[in-house]
């Protein structure tokens, strides 16, 4: 037993042994040692130099071994023992060198050889070496210097090695740097494979960690392909290109991996033979798998890492594997995601060419001018009858191709109705039969033209169809037109019958067919079959989208049959009844039944097809079509309304007036009579004077009295005879009168009279009504009250409301309810009596169609003057700006959640932000989050921080737990609100706005739920990835930093920056010197980010580096200005560097522009060591840097930091340094570690540290910390450490009297009691001195075999003067040992 | 084994046996002290002077003999001889190490 205690001594070992005295544990393996069997001989002999060295070295903390003479005998000291020998400890001792490191002396030896010839140290920065210190060879770095010693005479005989072992940090940062790399992507984007050929090429460059590497996803069928290697070529055996599903003898077992699960594979056997070794000599031996994972489903595929086989595979391995994974996961996650992304941006690109195309087309400058082409085109066609051929030949040419352009206009004006659902159908039930018949029957004379066979086959229904006329008429005249223009021979047949619950069209041809590729597209908006052969060329190349819409609208269907040159068939489905029509839509009343106007410029397109023999004269044709009649003249008959309650007279004027070739309506009394007129102006109205509800003078007097009908010519006819009724009637404002009976002959002369009057009186007004209507604005007049009491066709077509309920009076209709909506009622509210306010200007503001709907319009109004009353209105247009709302609000708000997801700076922040901007822009009263994660219950985000799941209403828990059954992204609506489901990393999201109750949420506002939740769950899964990659980048920092073992009396803390949540550059680090000084260094690098921490790892390595070589402070940071200088971001680093004897707490620096250290004496008061300050580290390296020397008094407390722990905007350097002594004071009686962790806490902002902090602190004198075994022999030494401590701390010598008895009294009973029974064991003591408190501890480990002590009265009288001696004393017996701890307070 | 301790008999001034003590006295060593003070009989001075520590093990030795001791001690051992309760029952006088025993 060798002990400090030299009065202790064995007599075998005291001879010359004294020379291993300095280390307890290796000194006495040393000295078992058989030394007579080397050449140094015993140790008695050896000489005073050997002695020196060897007692150096095993006194030195730090790593150290030696070799001495002709074998170069190795010696080493505990730390050496302790971080390198490993497992060759003791054996090693006394043996040759070359033996010891058999596996590295060709690496060792010549360096050896050169110090031992030369007698010049040798310096050597993490060479690397294969140490076989664990049972096989082993990756290591070591930092290592070799210097030369020499003996008694002088002569160089041996060498010392100083080592430090860097293999963590070599290893650390190689990892590190691949992580980086492959979370540096600098694309933007990328295609799967070039994001494996980019992940790839980073694991390639680290064949140290990953000999080889294999990537393989995972395809539909279970199986997996190769999808990238590094290493390892593609052919090899280990390497298939594919691994099939199930295959048990697969060379990689991809069923567990299918599972998530990660699988460590020895590589052995057949598949693996002739490995690449990467770096290594050997190849791999064990790859690691490990599952591609993905969020919320199967794994992508898997990574295979071939492990280095010289570092053993520990934690720190294992997930650097895990991370290189996570990261070749994620980046197949942003490509996947990416790809889809591109896929429907593509397809919503074609939808929005197509619409673009479409709007292009129907702009209402179309019709403006062809209104101005065909109004002059027929009044020229009256006038020139009696022209010659060739001019009127030209004039029928331009009406022609002008109806043309009018019925291309009207269908594209049909999909924009359609479009913005505008369609306002009327569906009547017919005889579909009957009506589909009349309609082929107009095409008749032009397949017969064509010559072709045309067969028409439509019995009688035994059932009605709801269809809308208009729509139906274009319906199978379109597809008659398309028949007949692709059909060169044969025939073109049509044919309605009933198949089950459905009336079924078909309309069939011999022509020249589609082929099959093209079937799939026939019904696509603008898509034209190329190189068809038609008869013409001419098409828009949406007729049929047309007819498939029109179908839809009646819930039918239309398919299409063809085969390339055998003619096509067209089947159009329409279900019976009115159940699947909307009721408001139906009406039971049979409609008109004049389809001529809407097929005439279909069949006259369809006959200039013909060839001109056959088709002389088609519009002549045109003319003979049953309805025309025989009048030749206006292309648009004239309109009269016939007003009649008596039908015999009102049958016979419908006859002659029809005979006329009039378009005449009818109407049994006057009121019916004014609805009709006021629907749909006539030409001219002729009217009974004697009818039932409003007789005819009244009707006269309210068309005159509505600006709208005020002009309309009216032909009164009465019974009764005689000057006054005439007068009567032609007062009340009729144009003419006549007196019944009346000749046929007469009456027609008077109604063409008139209407030629009329023609000519109004002939300016028609054109501006034509105008009008030809807006496709909405167009109103407005009187003084406010009332609406003109609009035109765009007006219904927009807004729903026709002209037949004019005047609206304010509050119009189409204003938003304000019950609903209030705050949309208001705009309009607003906006209305700002526009009878001024009279003119231009709102943006939501209006209600008929039909409930949201619109949103821009409305334009302007004063303006009645010519007719004099009296001022105010006209306006909207035009229909929804979807341009919408998108601009759907643009800003994705530029808003985007905006708030990148600020955020962790995932939980980004989701609350997210809501909040959901919150705001629908002006919700609350917006909640639960994500069913693992938890027993989902974790709850709401706009109400206070709100968790427990105080959520039980029906809201429902809504949300019910949300998990639905499709992801797909809003659900309910009286109180709306809610979604979407992706969050941590599993299922569901959302829900609370709206408050009766609020409307439109399908433009779910359509921006869904994309705003698709954007959400992307930002999300993107904030998870940065964290991820954050904490990753922490981890490793964390690991590179500092010392794991600092020494007794310094605490340390490291915090990353909180916004953005960044590793940074900062570091401390502490070095114990050989000698016992300790270095201590706080550093902070300029810049965030891994980039700086990678900077800091080397600035720390080489600083020790440095101080181990040099004790100067001011050399340190001079050596390190030049190292910085050749390092990429180390210039302007600043440094505190100091060195420390901790016995006198003598303290030497220098600072490299780094702020102050803050020395806080007992007495409270503070000193700044602001001594030794230069320049930040390679700014300048000219002059020498000072160097400064305080000592630091017993019980004070040093404080290193670096800036960001008291610099704050708008507050001066000082008063954060105030801040932090104070803090410092505050902590006079804590320990220094918890001071550490109370100076963080109460100098951190309310919202974190803004940049990275490193913070040192020391108190001076460190704590005692002293184990020795119980033995009664030890009491005087660890007396004399305790009395040799005490003095460092300052201390009155009764004081330190007093503390000397009452611990040696604890010390005497943990001896006498503790260990009566088994001597040996050990016994601690630990004493440390606070500010204004000394502590002092001693425990035992042994059992009390008294449980009282006091029982005994010699021990009893110890334990009294501890409670004398002491100001507190606590004994805690426990079976483990007894604990006794003593305070005492020290007086200032 | 023990701590450093010496134990020298001598005389006194008034030719009363005297022990001087010098070191340190712990559980390790109270042995030599009993057997030096055991060895003389009768009123016995022991000068304490030069001993630098003094415990409960120590101060057990001395109790046994406190009815014909006195003592000559450092003061730094003044506050632990009156807790102790040495000093009603022993005479103590206190005296700076290195002062003469004669002045």
């Amino acid at each position: 037993m060798t002990h400090w205690d030299g009065a202790e001594h064995e007599p075998r070992t005291a001879a010359g042994h004294e020379v291993f005295a300095a280390d307890d544990e290796v000194g006495r393996d040393l000295a078992t040692v058989d030394w007579s069997l080397t050449p140094l001989g015993p140790p008695a002999g050896w000489p005073q130099s050997l002695q020196t060295a060897v007692s150096i070295l095993l006194s030195s903390r730090f790593s150290m071994w030696m070799a001495w003479g002709p074998e170069l005998t190795f010696f080493c000291n505990a730390a050496y023992r302790r971080d390198t020998l490993g497992r060759k400890y003791p054996w090693a001792l006394g043996r040759p060198a070359s033996e010891v490191w058999a596996e590295i002396w060709d690496d060792i030896g010549p360096r050896i050889d050169t110090v031992l010839a030369t007698a010049k140290a040798t310096w050597d920065e993490a060479l690397l070496l294969f140490l076989e210190r664990s049972g096989y060879p082993e990756e290591t770095y070591h930092t290592f210097s070799y210097s030369p010693l020499r003996d008694d005479a002088g002569a160089v005989v041996g060498m010392l090695c100083v080592v430090s072992e860097d293999t963590e940090r070599v290893v650390g940062e190689r990892r590190m740097a691949t992580l980086r790399d492959l979370g540096s992507d600098p694309s933007v984007v990328r295609t799967e494979q070039e994001m494996l050929a980019f992940a790839c090429r980073q694991l390639g460059r680290n064949p140290h960690d990953l000999p080889f590497t294999l990537t393989y996803l995972f395809d539909d069928g279970g199986g997996a392909r190769l999808a990238g290697a590094t290493g390892i070529s593609a052919g090899h055996p280990a390497a298939p290109a594919s691994l099939a599903p199930g295959d048990p003898d697969g060379a990689w077992p991809a069923a567990a991996l299918a599972r998530g699960e990660s699988v460590l594979v020895p590589l052995e056997g057949a598949p693996f033979a002739d490995l690449p070794s990467g770096e290594w000599p050997d190849p791999p031996a064990q790859a690691l798998v490990v599952p591609l994972l993905q969020q919320g489903s199967a794994p992508y595929g898997f990574l295979v890492a071939a492990l280095n086989r010289y570092r053993p595979l520990d934690d720190g391995y294992r997930g650097f594997v895990e991370l290189a994974a996570g990261h070749v996961a994620a980046g197949i996650a942003s490509a996947r995601s990416y790809q889809a992304q591109q896929r429907r941006a593509e397809e919503l690109a074609e939808l929005d060419r197509a619409k673009t195309v479409f709007f292009s087309n129907i702009s209402h400058e179309f019709r403006t001018p062809l209104t101005l082409i065909m109004g002059p085109v027929e009044e020229l066609r009256g006038r020139l009858q009696d022209a010659d051929v060739e001019v009127r030949e030209e004039l029928e040419a331009i009406r022609r191709n002008g109806l043309r352009l009018g019925k291309l206009v009207n269908t594209l004006l049909d999909f924009s109705r359609l479009e913005a659902g505008r369609m306002q159908a009327r569906y009547e039930p017919v005889d579909l039969a009957a009506v589909t018949a009349e309609l082929a029957s107009l095409f008749r004379s032009a397949i017969d033209k064509a010559g072709l066979e045309f067969h028409v086959d439509c019995p009688p229904l035994d059932e009605r169809v709801y269809i809308d006329r208009g729509m139906w008429e274009k319906v199978v005249l379109n597809l008659l037109s398309n028949a007949l223009k692709f059909t060169f021979e044969g025939s073109i047949g049509v044919a309605v019958r009933r198949e089950g619950a459905h009336a079924v069209v078909t309309v069939t041809d011999t022509g020249v067919g589609i082929p099959a590729e093209e079937v799939p597209r026939l019904f696509e908006r603008f898509h034209r079959i190329e190189n068809a052969r038609s008869r013409s060329n001419e098409g828009s190349g949406i007729g049929l989208a047309l007819v498939q819409e029109l179908v839809a609208l009646h819930g039918g269907t239309i398919a299409a049959d063809s085969a390339d040159g055998e003619g096509t068939r067209f089947t159009i489905r329409l279900p019976f009844g009115s159940a699947h029509l909307p009721a408001e839509a139906i009406t039971t009343a049979a409609g008109s039944g004049a389809a001529s106007a809407t097929a005439a410029p279909y069949v006259q397109e369809a006959l200039r097809w013909l060839p001109a023999d056959t088709a002389a004269d088609p519009a002549e044709d045109a003319m003979e079509m049953p309805s025309h009649g025989a009048l030749a003249g206006p292309a648009a008959p004239a309109r009269v309304l016939v007003a009649d309650d008596n039908a015999d007279m009102r049958e016979y004027l419908v006859r002659l007036l029809k005979g006329a070739g009039y378009q005449v309506a009818t109407a049994s009394d006057g009121r019916q009579a004014l609805d009709a007129i006021r629907a749909d102006v006539p030409d001219l109205v002729v009217s009974d004077v004697m009818m039932p509800r409003l007789d005819g003078l009244s009707l006269v007097g309210a068309l005159r009295a509505d600006p709208r009908t005020a002009a309309v010519p009216v032909l009164l006819l009465s019974a009764r005879a005689g000057q006054e009724a005439s007068i009567e009637g032609l007062q009340a404002g009729a144009d003419d009168y006549l007196v019944k009976p009346f000749a046929a002959a007469e009456l027609l002369a008077r109604v063409r009279a008139n209407m030629e009057m009329a023609r000519l009186r109004h002939h300016q007004a028609r054109w501006r009504t034509a105008l009008v209507d030809s807006l496709q604005e909405a167009f109103f007049v407005c009187d003084e009250n406010g009332a609406v009491v003109d609009i035109n066709s765009g007006f219904t077509d927009i807004l729903g409301y026709g002209p037949e309920n004019l005047p609206y009076l304010p509050v119009h209709p189409w204003w938003p309810d304000a019950e609903i909506d209030p705050e949309a009622h208001q705009q309009a509210a607003d906006a209305f009596t700002g526009l009878l306010g001024d009279g003119q200007g231009s709102y943006t503001i939501p209006l209600a169609h008929r039909d409930g709907h949201r619109l949103w319009v821009s409305a334009t109004v302007n004063r303006a003057q009645d010519p007719d009353t004099g009296r001022r209105v105010v006209v306006g247009t909207f035009r229909d700006v929804t979807a341009e709302h919408y998108a601009i609000q759907r643009e800003s708000a994705l530029a808003s959640l985007s905006t708030c997801l990148s600020q955020a700076a962790s995932l939980p922040e980004a989701l609350a932000g997210a809501l909040r901007e959901l919150r705001d822009l629908w002006r919700a009263r609350s917006v909640v989050a639960a994500v069913f994660g693992h938890g027993a219950e989902p974790t709850l985000t709401a706009t109400d921080p206070a709100l968790d799941w427990r105080r959520l209403p039980a029906e809201r828990r429902e809504t949300l737990t019910g949300l998990r059954q639905r499709p992801l992204l797909t809003p659900v609506a309910d009286p109180t609100g709306v809610g979604v489901l979407l992706e969050h990393p941590d599993g299922p999201l569901a959302l829900f706005v609370d709206l408050g109750d009766h609020r409307p949420f439109t399908g433009e506002d779910q359509l921006l739920l869904s994309l705003l939740a698709s954007h959400l769950a992307q930002g999300l899964a993107r904030a998870h990835q940065i964290d991820q990659q954050r904490e990753t980048a922490i981890a490793l920092q964390r690991a590179i930093l500092g010392p794991s073992r600092l020494p007794d009396g310094f605490a340390v803390r490291y915090e990353p920056a909180t916004r953005p949540l960044e590793v940074g550059g900062d570091w401390y680090d502490t070095i114990t010197l050989p000698g016992g000084r300790i270095g201590i260094v706080v550093g902070d690098c300029v810049g965030r980010g891994v980039q700086a921490a990678a900077v800091m790892g080397q600035l720390r390595s080489a600083c020790r580096a440095l101080l181990l070589q040099d004790e100067s402070p001011a050399r340190t940071l001079m050596a390190l200005d030049q190292f910085a200088a050749g390092v990429p971001g180390a210039v302007c680093t600043t440094v505190f560097c100091g060195v420390l004897d901790p016995d006198t707490g003598h303290l030497t620096y220098s600072s490299a522009g780094h702020p102050p250290g803050i020395l806080t004496h007992p007495d409270g008061t503070t000193h700044l060591l602001e001594d030794g300050r230069s320049v930040p580290l390679a700014v300048r390296r000219t002059r020498p840097r000072p160097e400064g020397e305080t000592t630091i008094p017993a019980r004070a407390t040093l404080m290193l930091y670096t800036d960001g722990l008291v610099e704050r905007r708008r507050r001066p350097l000082d008063v954060g340094i105030g801040l932090a002594s104070r803090a410092v004071q505050d902590g006079r009686d804590v320990a220094v570690n918890d001071l550490a962790a109370q100076v963080m806490t109460r100098l951190a902002p309310a919202d974190g540290f803004d940049d990275d902090v490193a913070l040192l602190l020391y108190r001076h004198p460190a704590p005692l910390e002293v184990t020795f075994p119980a033995e009664s022999s030890q009491l005087a030494p660890v007396r004399k450490a305790l009395r040799t401590w005490l003095a460092q701390c300052d201390l009155p010598a009764q004081m330190i009297q007093n503390i000397l008895v009452a611990a040696g009294e604890a010390c005497a009973n943990a001896i006498e009691h503790g260990h009566r029974h088994s001597p040996g064991e050990t016994v601690r003591l630990r004493a440390e001195a606070f500010v204004d408190v000394l502590r002092l501890t001693v425990a035992d480990t042994g059992r009390w075999k008294s449980p009282q002590p006091e029982a005994n009265p010699h021990r009893g009288r110890g334990v009294a003067l501890m409670r004398a001696l002491m100001q507190q004393v606590t004994i805690t017996p426990s079976p483990y040992g007894t604990t006794v701890d003593m305070h005492t307070r020290i007086a200032r | 084994m023990s701590t450093p301790l010496t134990v020298t008999p001598g005389q006194g001034p008034d030719g009363a046996p005297l022990l001087t003590v010098a070191g340190e006295i712990d559980m390790s060593n109270t042995a030599a002290l009993a057997d030096a003070i055991g060895g003389t009989a009768g009123p016995l001075v022991l000068d304490l002077t030069a001993v630098e520590y003094l415990d409960s093990a120590g101060l057990n030795v001395l109790f046994a003999h406190a009815d014909h001791i006195t003592l000559i001690a450092n003061p730094l051992l003044e506050s632990l001889l009156t807790i102790s309760g040495l000093a009603e029952l022993a005479t103590v006088h206190y005296r700076e190490p290195g002062a003469s025993m004669a002045g």
